[in-house]
């Protein structure tokens, strides 16, 4: 369980998050939706650590984050991961990452880790790309390589920020089904999104931010006027796009 | 053939192979320019260790890692943009350096030879130093090596993964300080950097793996300090640049060859 306690953020003195306080429980498929400039990447940036936090507290699993994040990690798919078309690495190389961290000084990665990698890689369908090297990936590639590696972490968490990004519109979908199969396999999963349409079929709670928070409960009980205070106008163009 | 001539042709060979096994982390992480900076850096260190008469390599190594480890912490606590760091740490070396040189009274001292290096004048004991430093080098990359690949990567992704990459960070920035450092007289300030990017540029024209690059690395400065050293000795020529000029034209060749991803 992440618990979130009187969270506030501000760069330059221009508050990003205002006053957070949420639970997201064990086993939750939670989404975080808002407009740009929300403070949703912040949101989860604090989160898993690689913001420092200036007010409030994180505890994670009960522990307080700095403590969880000594012993643990989490599976995070960025919006974009920042690299070098012309690096020398394959797929499978970037999937290893989510394991590289458990490992000694002077250890790589044995084939075992590697078998398991490619099984990983075989549920994001990605496997028959392993040997590929990732300026030749397309977007939607790359975006399954990140999350097989957020997977092949084995964290309980597993954070991912807008991942339809890049994707196509089936592609979103077979995405989210992925998602939901870890989620009922015990992870909890947070992510950061746009496509209402999707969340409202995959996800059992959301988290409607806009620097402060507006609710934090069960998709069900989400109702329209929420989620235009959330966005305001900008809901509508969100649903002209479908 | 002559003593010193042995010794002016393993310093050179040595001083390829210990750059070029750094030379492929040197490019992936874009940090040429640091190299750049820290070789006219260096000149501060040269310079406080003749006007106090200790040993020339030792001072500049310990100047130069400082300046080194302050412009990484500066950088990794974003108190100011990287370029800006570096800049300034730069200018104050080089006016420190200028300043220093000109209140010595060692006029026997050459500048000339660390300007633009000079792989005649290397002793024996500089050369075992080159071999030392190779050493090193090679097992920082054999032994860091998935540390050094996914900082090289993307070093924030690398700490989501709990990749112990903090430590390695800081040893890639202080060997090369001594990578520079000790290769000042062969290399010299000027042209060092040169030979820390020329290297690593031609192996990823013609391989696409990191140890691969490493080796292919290594393969043509070798080629490249026999091979320079060879004609500048033949038509008297500065053997640093000769060096240079054989890796430069290596690299253009190695476009013919260039692997398209």
């Amino acid at each position: 369980m992440i618990e979130i306690r009187d969270l506030n953020f501000s760069i330059a003195g221009k508050a990003i998050l205002q006053n957070i306080s949420l639970d997201i429980p064990d086993g939750a498929f939670a989404a975080i939706i808002g407009p740009n400039g929300a403070g949703k990447s912040t949101l989860v940036k604090l989160i898993m650590g690689l913001i420092p936090l200036q007010e409030g507290t994180v505890r994670i699993d009960s522990k307080a984050q700095t403590e969880w994040l000594k012993l643990n990690s989490f599976g995070y798919l960025p919006q974009r991961e920042e690299y070098d078309r012309n690096f020398p690495a394959t797929a499978l190389d970037i999937v290893l990452m989510g394991i590289a961290g458990t490992l000694p000084f002077g250890k790589r990665c044995s084939k075992e880790h590697k078998q398991k990698a490619r099984e990983v890689m075989r549920h994001t369908g990605i496997e028959d790309k392993a040997g590929n090297l990732i300026g030749t990936l397309s977007g939607g590639e790359f975006q399954r390589v990140m999350l097989a590696r957020a997977m092949l972490s084995d964290s309980p968490y597993l954070i991912l920020d807008e991942p339809e990004a890049g994707i196509d519109r089936p592609g979103v979908k077979s995405f989210f089904v992925l998602l939901k199969q870890l989620n009922e396999q015990g992870k909890t999963i947070i992510t950061i999104s746009h496509d209402l349409h999707t969340l409202s079929d995959y996800c059992s709670f959301l988290i409607c931010l806009n620097r402060t928070l507006h609710c934090h409960n069960d998709m069900e009980l989400v109702n329209a006027d929420v989620i235009h205070k959330t966005f305001g106008d900008s809901v509508r163009l969100i649903e002209k796009d479908y | 053939m002559p003593g010193f001539l042995i010794t002016a042709i393993l310093g050179a060979v040595l001083s390829g192979i210990s750059l070029a096994i750094f030379a492929p982390y040197v490019t992936l992480r874009k940090v040429s320019y640091l190299g750049e900076a820290l070789s006219h850096i260096a000149f501060a260190g040269i310079s406080i260790a003749i006007i106090t008469g200790i040993n020339m390599n030792l001072t500049a190594l310990i100047f130069v890692s400082l300046v080194a480890l302050a412009i990484s912490a500066l950088a990794r606590h974003q108190k100011l943009q990287e370029a800006n760091t570096i800049t300034i740490f730069l200018s104050l070396s080089m006016a420190l350096g200028i300043i220093l040189i000109s209140l010595s009274r060692n006029y026997s001292f050459d500048l000339a030879s660390y300007l633009f290096g000079n792989v005649l004048l290397i002793l024996p004991s500089e050369a075992m130093m080159l071999g030392v430093l190779a050493i090193i080098n090679t097992i920082f990359v054999v032994f860091f090596y998935k540390e050094l690949f996914y900082l090289s990567y993307n070093p924030e992704m690398a700490r989501v993964f709990r990749i112990k990459t903090g430590i390695v960070d800081r040893i890639f920035y202080m060997l090369l300080a001594a990578n520079i450092v000790l290769n000042l007289k062969s290399a010299g300030i000027i042209l060092v950097t040169a030979q820390l990017i020329l290297p690593a540029v031609i192996a990823f024209n013609l391989v696409r793996r990191l140890h691969l690059a490493v080796v292919v690395s290594v393969l043509a400065a070798v080629l490249c300090a026999v091979a320079g050293f060879g004609i500048s000795y033949g038509l008297n020529l500065p053997t640093g640049a000769t060096i240079v000029m054989c890796q430069a034209l290596l690299y253009a060749l190695s476009f013919v060859f260039k692997r398209r991803i």
